[in-house]
């Protein structure tokens, strides 16, 4: 039989072999298919590039220690990870709101600016939110992402997209409502909040 | 204009991405069409979701190094680790049915003299504490990103700005850089802490392009009270005003 390639096997295979001689490997490929969302999570809701840093590393120790706690019959990984994900950010926002509280008294202006103003519950529905749509991002090749990424985070509109990168407006038009479609198919798939927040 | 027409247009105009006048058009359809509309609302679920997207970046590289490192070290010595950490909530996942599938994979490991094992705790451990004691943090951490007419050309471009007070009273600013292009020709970067019409200068500084910048600049304490930064890219003659050109901006919170 020929060797599978990691990139072949889906995420469950990947989990199984966590606990095999094959761990590095299996651990290595869940991390490129899943840290880019995980820690794009974290910026978004711990807002520091250091914080966001700490979660994947938390997130990955967790995937390898907490292998045997996952069980595909009852979800995804995805969901199940993205469990991990939020438990591992609400202890580091914790964590982080502690560190605020103890900023010397001198410093008081910069640390009103620390105080993060969303509660504990506000950063779960939003990391929910978050993650659905960095996974459904995923599924887009790079001209239909590009689009999106340079509306949603470059703030242009179709015709600036056209002019910045040399495609037709038509088909820059053509591409977004494409990308939206694929989207919207891959956002119907997903697990629903409640199998999420279970 | 047809339906088929609106809907190609209809995606961006839920994005906010067509010019004013195609937007008008796509409102005045829209007002006498129903099946358009109930189109929009689907369109706007998905654009719900998207805004909530978090913004494209890569961890640094190290990152998976590390974890692999950390995981490899506590396979050769399973006793630094103790049993494994479990959250509450995969804890009631599994009930009380902790498998030994991590205790069957101990035995599969292989084993080296202990004499070597206890060497890697050693050497994690003490690396583990030294980097913990090393890191000082900071009282406040800015992102940095692209203005709009940077960021259209470049991804994964942006960085952060941690602030953190010396003893001498200045402010150290920790620069980290991610994928920001080489200045041009005859040019550098500057930092400026600014506040309306007031500005300090943080310094200048180079970048490697590709990968991670890291830099080390200081302002005096006045700068704690300028709310905005400001990366700009400056010109080596005789001209001492700041660019106007701004590459990266960022907002103390």
């Amino acid at each position: 039989m020929m060797p599978q390639h990691a990139d072949e096997i889906s995420d469950e295979q990947l989990m199984a072999r966590l606990d095999s001689p094959q761990l590095e490997v299996a651990l290595s490929a869940l991390y490129d298919r899943y840290s880019r969302t995980v820690y794009g999570v974290g910026l978004k809701i711990l807002g520091e590039r250091s914080s966001a840093e700490e979660l994947v590393q938390d997130v990955f120790l967790k995937v390898w220690r907490s292998s045997h706690t996952f069980d595909p019959s009852r979800g995804s990984f995805s969901t199940w990870l993205y469990r991990v994900t939020r438990s591992c950010a609400m202890d580091l926002y914790r964590k982080r709101a502690h560190r605020v509280s103890q900023v010397p008294e001198g410093d008081q202006h910069i640390a009103a600016m620390r105080d993060p103003s969303a509660g504990p519950q506000e950063v779960v529905d939003e990391s929910w939110l978050s993650w659905r749509a960095s996974r459904a991002l995923e599924v887009l090749d790079a001209p239909h992402r590009e689009v999106i990424e340079l509306a949603y985070f470059g703030g242009l509109s179709q015709r600036e997209i056209s002019q910045r990168t040399g495609v037709p407006l038509g088909t820059v038009k053509t591409r977004t409502a494409s990308a939206f479609k694929k989207l919207r198919a891959e956002l119907a798939l997903g697990d629903t909040p409640q199998e999420a927040n279970r | 204009m047809r339906c088929a027409e609106i809907h190609t247009n209809l995606t961006a105009f839920v994005i906010g991405g067509l010019e004013p006048e195609e937007a008008a058009e796509i409102r005045r359809h829209l007002a006498s069409c129903p099946g358009c509309r109930r189109e929009l609302e689907e369109l706007r679920k998905v654009n719900r979701v998207l805004e909530a997207a978090p913004p494209p970046a890569d961890p640094p590289s190290h990152l998976k190094d590390g974890i692999l490192s950390r995981v490899r070290a506590e396979v050769l010595s399973p006793s630094n680790k103790g049993e494994p950490e479990e959250a509450p909530f995969l804890e009631e996942q599994t009930g009380s049915s902790r498998t030994s599938r991590f205790h069957r994979f101990k035995n599969l490991r292989i084993v080296l003299p202990s004499l070597a094992a206890a060497a890697v705790v050693v050497v994690v451990g003490l690396g583990i504490v030294f980097g913990f004691l090393r890191v000082d943090a900071p009282v406040a951490t800015i992102q940095l990103v692209p203005t709009p007419h940077e960021a259209a050309t470049l991804h994964g471009y942006w960085g952060v700005a941690e602030l953190r007070p010396q003893l001498s009273g200045n402010l150290q600013v920790k620069l980290k850089l991610d994928n920001f292009e080489e200045p041009r020709p005859n040019s550098y970067y500057e930092l400026w802490f600014v506040s309306g019409e007031k500005r300090i200068s943080a310094g200048s500084f180079t970048s490697v392009g590709q990968g991670e910048t890291r830099v080390l600049l200081n302002v005096p304490p006045e700068a704690r009270k300028y709310h905005t930064l400001l990366i700009t890219e400056e010109r080596i003659d005789n001209d001492s005003a700041p660019a106007e050109e701004v590459a990266l901006k960022g907002e103390v919170p």
